[in-house]
């Protein structure tokens, strides 16, 4: 008995000797930066009306580049007839770069389709970067596009070494339209939000004019994750080295947020990012948090009248995410509230920059996708006129907030509105997308071509 | 003569090769399909393994779905935490025991994919009572069974377990439990959902991410590395309800619109997708085609050159009889103008033998009327000769048949008489007609001599003659010993002769009936052997056109 007794003690002896150890180091890590805040702190009062709440979560700086998550990456390869030539090689050669990037204990697979797929490195650590660098040069390019059985095959591998300690991820280069296998948007959409589930995000880099732009953006949006346009050849290996980048300085994952309303206000909708909208409580995920970057969720609220000179509760928020660099599930919570005042002046003096940044932003962006979908019906003057007004709307809070990356958004606006017509649609459907991607995900870069 | 030769030469060639090619391509066709059947039937084992395969993914899904299902509380916020956390869910319902839906709530707020699944499953709606239904007797747990490849797989197909599988560890074994997958098609394909009722009568829907249960399908189907020995040689495709490839893999990529070598379609619920197994243009049979090819040749060859042989042969021999025959005919030539003289001078001695000299007036005659018979064998040796050369030719003239006919018996009387022998000539074709007198002379030659030849012991010769028209006919009738019944065509034939007994004492050299009757055909005419009472009756018809231009 005394003997059992004596274990036992030295068990909880240990266990409290390890909860003292970590708790202070979990303390004194880095946390996400949770940044909640109304887009009107002051509202008018005595008046029924909408305003934007605004979740956004910064990346802490990283250590030290040795210390980052271990990534488990699967580079799926388009080796269709199209991407023979400079495309193929430029990939290749952009791939292996980024391979000779990552450590020994990261895991790397290499999938390469044309109508059929090819697994051509399994998912493996890379501890011999010659070998992988060699059985990337014996891909050659030439026949159709089985797009979604390689994005499979890809899935595939990483779910191999799946990790929750890892930063799981599919990068997708393809340059050709889907012609093997389920092709619609919608499809890969699906495979996209399943993928994501699990912890696996695909990031779709589209070469040259000829791919499925929708397709490529809807399977990154969908699984959380960049879509980007490359438009020169020669602009592969920047845009995979920026990726890789993002990958490598992965600080957060399986980023929970949950905006709980206070009593009397009602969500309305998701602005950018899908999130579940469930009577008060809205959910959203985050896949990830890059370090020092910033992303967000921004929600439409809906604020009853309320009497001049109150304050009135709007939302709690919690977050929670796991920790790449501890390891740990972290918590963060905050709360918002709004004031009520009578005069506009006040009301307008209020408004926060970097939320009405973002509001700005967003609703660009959403009026952006409305004309694709006009521009597709044949209304190619209703979507100029559309992109014309986002020009006069983003040059108007480019100018109020003083915000650069309103009046990129604004001259990429514009741009839009020129190509809308003849062979320049084609190239400028490619770098809607690719804009609309840029600022729904809050990809750490803008376009070459921009 | 040469074209039969030439169709014996090829019967003697084709024939047999015909034959022996017949044989061959029976044979190698049996081959064939015995090895066609054996490659399907290797190939259907292939796309029978891969099918177990996608069977047992299901089969793990359903197993998955049973345990997600498994749900004591059923409250809004687990139920979406189901479809936020499970990859292969796309969207889950839950009814109550009437089949009012109870998730997704039908009055509280829903998220967007909840109301696009509201909208794309009205089918689902309308067909609830199919959750509801109470298992009939105690119906065994069926195998999903194969649908033959070609069955369109309708708008709604069903499976519905209503008893409980070989699973029965992971769920309770009640009788009014039911589980079960449901299809439907909407937007671009089929859509699945796994239903399970609860004892209570509660029905849990789950509606699968089709495009995540098509990549899980990818996953366990394998990739096509080159290098992978295990890689069929051939092409696996995974198609859909429309026809189009979802996967595919192996090393040959066959051209578009090749028909699959083997076919199978996948288990419910996967019914309305099939396996197509495409395989390179096969060798198998080739060599034993190419075999027969060789034997042919080899025997061919064999065949004609046994055939070259013959044929030469046979042309020798023919040769050797066409240069016999021309012989004969040179020398009966030759012998022409010599006899001509003697018949002459022995004609011209005739008149100066002293009348009273008889026994040399007898003499004279027997040399004459055997002068006559041999030049008549000379002229029929002539004519066959001439008639074997095809240059048998007539030169009519006009004159009175009657004349001819009586200047032949003439000729003939002498010899008749000598055998007792009455001649009568009842004659009726005196017009003056064209006709060709050395043709006509040879025949009723031909026909006296065989009468004073096989027939004299009658006694009678009677010839009659008649002109009908442009026909004139004359009979040469004996009473003779006739000729037998089954001989009375033969006789015609060149060569035969009713009795070669040489104690017969009688010669001939067996063509004069034949030539007989050529001339008369020549002549547009027939000779006919006709019934008679007693002996042999002969007929002539000539085709004698009036010469009313050149009478007199």
């Amino acid at each position: 008995m005394k003997r059992a007794l004596g274990s036992r003690t030295s068990i909880a002896l240990v266990i409290i000797a390890a909860l003292l150890l970590t708790t202070p180091l979990a303390a004194w890590a880095d946390q996400v930066k949770l940044n909640v805040g109304l887009a009107n702190p002051v509202l008018l009062s005595g008046k029924k009306q909408t305003t934007y709440l605004k979740v956004g979560l910064t990346g802490f700086p990283m250590a030290s580049a040795e210390k980052r998550a271990p990534v488990n990456v699967a580079i799926v390869l388009d080796k269709s007839g199209s991407m023979a030539g400079q495309k193929i090689e430029q990939a290749k050669s952009a791939a292996i770069q980024a391979i000779n990037r990552l450590q020994n204990d990261d895991i790397v697979s290499i999938v390469a389709y044309d109508h059929t797929v090819q697994v051509v490195l399994p998912a493996t650590k890379v501890t011999d970067k010659y070998a992988i660098a060699s059985a990337i040069r014996r891909i050659t390019a030439g026949g159709n596009t089985a797009l979604f059985g390689g994005v499979c095959k890809g899935a595939e591998e990483v779910r191999k070494f799946l990790d929750r300690n890892r930063v799981n991820r599919i990068i997708l280069l393809s340059d050709g339209l889907a012609n093997v296998g389920p092709s619609s948007p919608a499809e890969l959409g699906a495979l996209g939000a399943s993928l994501v589930k699990e912890g696996i995000s695909v990031t779709t880099l589209g070469i040259g004019t000829g791919y499925n732009e929708d397709l490529m953006y809807q399977l990154a949006k969908a699984s959380d994750a960049n879509h980007t346009f490359i438009g020169e050849d020669a602009d592969i290996a920047q845009i995979l080295n920026r990726e890789f980048g993002d990958i490598l300085s992965v600080v957060a994952k399986e980023v929970l947020i949950k905006v709980t309303c206070a009593a009397g206000i009602r969500p309305v909708r998701a602005l950018g990012r899908d999130a579940d909208i469930s009577g008060s409580t809205v959910t959203a995920v985050l896949s990830q948090l890059y370090s020092r970057q910033e992303k967000y969720i921004l929600i439409e609220v809906e604020v009853p009248a309320t009497a001049a000179e109150t304050s009135r509760p709007v939302a709690e928020v919690t977050v929670s995410y796991a920790n790449m660099q501890t390891m740990a599930t972290d918590h963060l919570s905050s709360t918002v509230s709004t004031r009520f005042s009578p005069s506009e002046q006040i009301v307008g003096q209020e408004t926060r920059p970097d939320v009405m940044i973002a509001v700005a932003e967003q609703i660009a962006t959403e009026n952006s996708v409305l004309a694709v979908t006009l521009r597709d019906q044949g209304k190619v003057e209703e979507a100029r006129r559309l992109l014309e007004k986002n020009v006069a709307y983003l040059g108007k809070y480019a100018t109020k907030y003083k915000s650069d990356s309103l009046r990129s958004l604004q001259k990429a606006n514009w741009q839009d509105s020129q190509n809308l017509e003849g062979k320049k649609w084609i190239e400028g459907r490619k770098l809607m997308r690719d804009i609309q991607s840029e600022r729904q995900q809050q990809r750490g870069y803008t376009n070459p071509k921009r | 003569m040469k074209p039969r030769l030439v169709i014996i030469f090829l019967l003697i060639v084709l024939l047999p090769m015909a034959l022996m090619l017949w044989l061959g391509v029976r044979v190698v066709r049996n081959e064939q399909e015995m090895l066609k059947q054996r490659f399907r039937d290797v190939l259907m084992g292939r796309l029978d393994d891969t099918t177990a395969v996608m069977q047992r993914l299901m089969e793990e899904r359903e197993r998955e779905m049973l345990r997600l299902t498994e749900l004591r509380a059923f409250d809004a916020p687990s139920m979406r935490k189901i479809v936020r956390e499970n990859p292969r869910v796309l969207q889950v319902f839950l009814l109550d025991p009437r089949g009012n839906r109870i998730h997704p709530p039908p009055d509280g707020p829903l998220c967007t994919s909840e109301r696009e699944f509201l909208q794309r499953a009205g089918q689902v709606w309308k067909d609830k009572q199919v959750f509801y239904r109470q298992p009939e007797g105690s119906a065994p747990p069926s195998q999903p069974q194969a649908m033959p490849a070609n069955a369109k797989p309708s708008l709604r197909s069903l499976q519905n377990k209503q008893t409980v599988p070989q699973q029965a560890q992971i769920i309770r074994a009640a009788p009014d439990q039911a589980y079960g997958w449901y299809t439907w098609y909407w937007g671009s394909g089929l859509n699945l959902i796994f239903w399970r009722r609860s004892p209570v009568g509660h029905v849990f829907g789950i509606e699968l991410n089709r495009a995540r249960l098509l990549a899980d399908i990818i996953a366990e189907l394998p990739d096509t590395d080159p290098a992978d020995p295990k890689l069929p040689s051939g092409r696996i495709r995974m198609v859909n309800a429309k026809g189009e490839a979802i996967y595919q893999w192996g090393r040959y990529e066959p051209p578009k619109d090749m028909r699959p070598a083997a076919q199978v379609a996948l288990s419910p619920p996967l019914g309305a997708w099939r396996l197509d197994y495409f395989a390179p243009p096969a060798d198998s049979g080739g060599g034993l085609v190419l075999n027969l090819i060789a034997a042919g040749v080899v025997i061919g060859v064999a065949l004609i050159i046994l055939a070259v042989y013959f044929y030469r042969e046979s042309a020798r021999e023919i040769r050797e009889a066409m240069q016999r025959v021309s012989f004969v005919s040179q020398v009966s030539h030759e012998l022409k103008t010599p006899l001509t003289n003697i018949r002459m001078y022995a004609e011209l001695l005739e008149n100066e033998v002293p009348e009273d000299d008889e026994k040399a007036a007898q003499h004279l005659g027997i040399v004459v009327s055997e002068s006559q018979r041999l030049s008549r064998l000379i002229n029929n040796v002539l004519t066959f000769a001439r008639k074997q050369r095809d240059k048998l030719t007539l030169r009519p003239s006009p004159g009175a048949v009657d004349d001819l006919v009586a200047s032949v018996i003439e000729s003939f009387t002498p010899a008749l008489e000598s055998r007792d022998v009455t001649v009568t000539f009842n004659s009726g074709a005196a017009e003056t007609v064209r006709f060709d007198a050395d043709a006509v002379e040879q025949i009723l030659g031909n026909l006296f001599s065989n009468v004073e030849k096989y027939a004299a012991a009658g006694g009678a010769m009677d010839v009659a003659s008649r002109q009908e028209g442009d026909t004139t006919t004359i009979t040469v009738s004996d009473k003779g010993p006739g000729i037998p019944r089954d001989q009375r065509e033969k006789v015609f034939d060149p060569f035969h002769r009713l009795s070669d007994k040489l104690t017969d004492g009688v010669a001939g050299t067996g063509i004069g009936l034949s030539l007989a009757r050529d001339l008369a055909r020549l002549h547009g005419g027939d000779l006919r052997l006709v019934p008679s009472e007693e002996g042999a009756s002969f007929e002539v018809t000539l085709n004698t056109p009036r010469a009313e231009g050149e009478a007199d």
